[in-house]
C-alpha cells in the first residue's frame, strides 16, 4: 500500500479512519498540554507519569478482573496522579532533587507494575492476554468509542484553556506574581498537572508508557521554535502533534511490521529537527546566517575606522592611498573593499583606494557611537 | 536452595553493587535522569551491535551499545547547548527517539534475530544461569555472572583509583578545575562507566529497572547521611539487600524477579522516606510544626512586650489581635506558660522576667539580624520545644 492508496482509503475503511483520527486527536490533545509541561520544565513528568501509570492498570485489574478500557485507563490514572503527588512530596519536603524524584517514581512504580503484570501471567485462570499491550500500545486496537472519549477530553480540556487562560499563563512565567495576585496557585497548579496526567493516560493505549513522553514533549519543542507566544505555540504544538500522528499512522500503516507508536515518534522528531534548523527567528541556520552576517559587517566597520584613522590625518579625505598600507591590519580582502565601495564608503581605483564623504560620515558617527558609550 | 538459585542471587547481586556505585554519583550531580536516558537509548547500539556479533553477551557488543549511551549524553548537550530547549527537554527528546529507531530497527528485521522488545526493557534474571560460560569445554558458570563481575572490577578500580576527584568535582566544580582534575573528562569518565553499567546489566534486569537500581539505594542512602563514603556504603547494602530479598519474593509470587526487586527498593525507600531521623517526611513536618509554634511564640511575646495597657494583653483580645486561631493561639500561650515566659493573672497575661530578657534578646536579633545573638537562644531559654 503507497500513502497515496492510504488516503484514499482513509475515506472509506473504517480501522484506518478511526486510527487516523485517534493519533490525531492524541497528538493534538499532547501538543497543548505537553506545552505547559514544557514551559513549566516539567519535560519529564510525562515520562515518570507513563511509567507510573503501569502499576494502576494492574491493580485495576487485579480488582476488577475486567479488560475493559475505561476500567483500566481509571486505575492508571489514579496511579498516576499519586505518583506526581508523591514526586511533589519528595521534592519539596527532603533534599533529592526533582531529577532524583522523577527517576524514583519512575523506576520504582514501573518494577512494581511488572511485579504485578508478571504475578498476573502466572494466574491459572484469569483472562490476562493483552494487558502488555500498555507498554507499547497498540493504535490498532483503537475503536470508535475510544476515539470519543479522546475528543470529548480534549473538548473539556479546551473549554478548561480558555475558561483558565489567564491563570495559567501568569501561573507559567510568574509564580510569586501570581501569589500576590491571590489566585489560588495550588488549585491552578493542580488543574494543569491533572489534565497532563490526563493525557498521558490516554495516550498509553496509543504509544504505551514508554514512548508517551516525546508525545507530549515533541509538538512543544518544535512550536516553542517558531514563536514567542503562548496562545501562537499551543495552537501550533496542537497542529504539529495532529500531523506527527496522521502521517505516523500513514506511514506505519503503509509498512509491514511497524508499530505506530515508534513511527509517530520519529515522525514528531523530524519535526522537532527541521525546526530546530529552519525556524527564522531561533533556528540554528538562521542564526548561524546571522553570526555570519555580523561578523562581516563588524570587520567592514573595523576596516573602515582604520581608513579613516589615515585619512583624517589629511586634509583632504579623499586624498588616495595604497591598498598596501592597509596590509599590516588583519581583516580586509578583496571582497570586503568592493563591499565597501558599493556601499559608497570609498572608491577604488587601480591599487589604491581613497574615503568618500559618506564613508568618512559613516566611520565618524562609529567613532562618536563608540564615544558615547564609553 | 540450588545452585541455579544461589547464582541467580549472585547476580543479582553483584548488578546492584554495580549500579549502585556509579548510581550515587549521578544523583549527586542531578543527573540522576541520565540513567534513565541512557537505558533506552542503547537500545538501537544492542541491536546494532547484535547484527555484528550475533551474541548478546559479547563485550563487543557491550562496547557498541555503551558508546551509544555515550554518544546519548553528548547529544544531549549539544541540543541544550544550543539553547533551544532546556535540558530536561532535551533528554526527553533523545531518547524516546533513539529507542524508536531500536524498536522500528527491531521490528524491521524480526525474522534474523532472536532478540525482543520486552526481554530488552524488562530483562529475565531467571534465565541468566542457562547462558554459561565455556571455556575450552570447561563449565566457568554463568556468562553474565562473568560480564557483571568484570564491570564491577572496573567500576570499583576507577572509585578508588579517583575517587578523590570524584568527590571534588561532583561538589565544586570551579575548585576541581582550579586544582587541575578537569570536570570534563571526569564527567565523561562517569558517564562511560554509567553507560557500560546499564548494558551490562540490561540483559539481568532490563532497562527500567537499571534505573531503579542505579538511583533507588543512593537516593535512600542520600535521605540517611550527608557523608559520601557512608553513603556509597549504604546504597550497596540496599542494593543488595533488595536483590536478596527481591529474589525471594519473586520466588513466593512467581513472578518477575527484577520486578520484585523494584519493589524491594521501593518499599524500603518509602520506609525510609517517611521515618527517616533528621529528613524523613515525619520528622519534617514534626519539625516544621515545632518550628512554626516557636515562630508564633516569638510574635506573642513581642506583641506582649510592645503593649503595657491591660486592654491589650486581654487573653481573649490576642486572640483577635493576632489573628490565629485558637488551636494554635492554645498552644502558643501553653508553650509559653511551661517555660515560665509569661504569668496569666485574671485573664491578663503579661511577660515574666525571663520572658522580657528573651524578648530583649529577640528584638536585638531583629534589629542587628546577626545570628551570633540568636544561636544559643532555644537552649537558654526553652526547657520544652514546640
Amino acid at each position: 500500500m503507497s500513502i497515496s492508496e492510504y488516503f484514499n482509503l482513509l475515506w472509506t475503511d473504517y480501522t484506518l479512519r478511526t486510527i487516523t483520527l485517534g493519533t490525531a486527536v492524541l497528538g493534538a490533545i499532547c501538543g497543548m498540554l505537553g506545552s505547559f509541561a514544557v514551559l513549566r520544565k516539567q519535560s519529564l513528568l510525562g515520562d515518570a507519569i507513563s511509567h507510573a501509570a503501569l502499576p494502576g492498570i494492574a491493580i485495576a485489574f487485579l480488582i476488577t478482573g475486567s479488560k475493559d478500557t475505561y476500567i483500566l485507563l481509571l486505575g492508571a490514572l489514579i496511579c498516576g496522579l499519586i505518583g506526581t503527588f508523591w514526586i511533589r512530596g519528595i521534592t519539596t519536603k527532603t533534599h533529592l532533587k526533582s531529577d532524583t524524584a522523577l527517576g524514583l517514581v519512575l523506576s520504582l512504580f514501573f518494577g512494581f507494575g511488572m511485579l504485578l503484570l508478571t504475578y498476573i501471567q502466572k494466574q491459572p485462570n484469569a483472562n490476562q492476554a493483552g494487558l502488555d499491550k500498555y507498554l507499547f500500545g497498540q493504535a490498532a486496537t483503537l475503536v470508535e468509542s475510544d476515539v470519543f472519549i479522546m475528543i470529548g477530553v480534549t473538548g473539556v480540556c479546551l473549554i478548561i484553556l480558555l475558561l483558565f487562560w489567564k491563570e495559567f499563563k501568569i501561573m507559567l512565567f510568574d509564580m510569586d506574581y501570581t501569589k500576590t495576585l491571590g489566585f489560588n496557585v495550588r488549585f491552578i497548579d493542580s488543574l494543569i498537572t491533572f489534565f497532563i496526567v490526563l493525557a498521558i493516560v490516554l495516550g498509553l493505549q496509543t504509544v504505551g508508557v514508554v514512548l508517551m513522553s516525546a508525545m507530549l514533549l515533541a509538538p512543544a519543542a518544535a512550536a516553542r521554535q517558531w514563536t514567542n507566544s503562548l496562545g501562537t505555540m499551543v495552537i501550533l504544538a496542537a497542529i504539529i502533534g495532529a500531523l506527527a500522528g496522521i502521517f505516523g499512522t500513514a506511514i506505519s500503516a503503509t509498512q509491514n511490521n511497524l508499530s505506530t507508536g515508534p513511527v509517530i515518534v520519529l515522525v514528531a522528531a523530524v519535526f522537532v529537527l527541521f525546526s530546530f534548523i529552519f525556524s527564522p527567528g531561533r533556528g540554528i541556520l538562521f542564526r548561524e546566517i546571522r553570526f555570519r552576517q555580523n561578523r562581516n559587517d563588524l570587520q567592514l566597520k573595523k576596516t573602515l575606522q582604520f581608513m579613516y584613522d589615515i585619512a583624517k590625518t589629511h586634509q583632504n579625505i579623499s586624498h588616495p592611498h595604497a591598498i598596501r598600507i592597509l596590509n599590516n591590519f588583519q581583516g580586509f580582502s578583496k571582497n570586503s573593499l568592493r563591499k565597501m565601495e558599493e556601499k559608497e564608503w570609498i572608491t577604488l581605483k587601480g591599487q589604491e583606494w581613497s574615503l568618500t564623504n559618506i564613508g568618512f560620515e559613516e566611520a565618524k558617527n562609529l567613532y562618536n557611537q563608540q564615544l558615547k558609550d564609553e | 536452595m540450588s545452585n541455579p538459585q544461589l547464582e541467580i542471587q549472585l547476580i543479582a547481586a553483584i548488578v546492584a553493587v554495580a549500579c549502585a556505585i556509579p548510581g550515587v554519583f549521578l544523583v549527586l550531580r542531578k543527573m540522576a535522569l541520565i540513567s534513565d536516558a541512557i537505558s533506552h537509548s542503547i537500545l538501537p547500539g544492542i541491536v546494532i551491535g547484535f547484527f555484528i556479533t550475533q551474541d548478546l553477551n559479547s563485550p563487543l557488543l557491550i562496547l557498541f551499545a555503551a558508546l551509544t549511551g555515550v554518544i546519548t549524553v553528548i547529544l544531549v548537550e549539544v541540543i541544550q547547548k544550543t539553547g533551544l530547549v532546556k535540558e530536561d527537554t532535551a533528554i526527553g527528546l533523545v531518547f524516546p527517539t533513539m529507542f524508536s529507531i531500536g524498536v522500528i530497527l527491531i521490528a524491521k528485521n524480526a525474522n534474523d534475530i532472536h532478540l525482543d522488545v520486552d526481554a530488552v526493557l524488562l530483562g529475565e534474571l531467571a534465565f541468566a544461569p542457562f547462558d554459561r560460560m565455556l571455556i575450552s569445554g570447561m563449565d566457568m558458570g554463568p556468562k553474565s555472572l562473568w560480564v557483571m563481575g568484570g564491570v564491577l572490577l572496573v567500576s570499583i578500580t576507577l572509585l578508588i583509583l579517583f575517587f578523590k576527584e570524584l568527590k571534588v568535582s561532583t561538589f565544586d566544580v570551579g575548585l576541581s578545575s582550579a586544582l587541575g582534575f578537569s570536570p570534563v573528562v571526569l564527567h565523561y569518565g562517569l558517564m562511560s562507566v554509567s553507560s557500560i553499567t546499564i548494558v551490562g546489566a540490561f540483559d539481568a534486569v532490563g532497562a527500567i529497572l537499571v534505573v531503579a537500581l542505579m538511583i533507588a539505594p543512593a537516593a535512600t542512602a542520600y535521605l540517611l547521611t550527608n557523608d559520601l563514603k557512608r553513603m556509597l556504603v549504604l546504597s550497596v547494602v540496599f542494593g543488595v539487600f533488595s536483590a536478596i530479598a527481591g529474589y525471594w519474593l519473586a520466588h513466593l509470587l512467581d513472578a518477575s524477579i527484577s520486578g520484585s526487586m523494584t519493589t524491594v527498593l521501593g518499599i524500603v525507600f518509602l520506609l525510609v522516606y517517611l521515618l527517616a531521623p533528621k529528613k524523613g517526611l515525619i520528622s519534617v513536618l514534626y519539625r516544621q510544626k515545632q518550628q512554626r509554634t516557636e515562630v508564633s511564640l516569638i510574635t506573642f511575646l513581642l506583641h506582649l512586650n510592645n503593649h503595657s495597657e491591660k486592654s491589650e494583653r486581654h487573653i481573649n483580645h490576642l486572640q483577635e489581635h493576632i489573628n490565629w486561631q485558637k488551636v494554635r493561639s492554645k498552644s502558643v500561650v501553653d508553650l509559653a506558660l511551661k517555660n515560665n515566659m509569661i504569668t496569666i493573672d485574671n485573664n491578663i497575661v503579661s511577660l515574666t522576667k525571663k520572658g522580657k530578657e528573651f524578648t530583649g534578646k529577640a528584638l536585638d536579633y531583629i534589629l542587628t539580624n546577626r545570628d551570633d545573638k540568636i544561636e544559643n537562644i532555644k537552649d537558654d531559654f526553652f526547657l520544652f520545644r514546640g
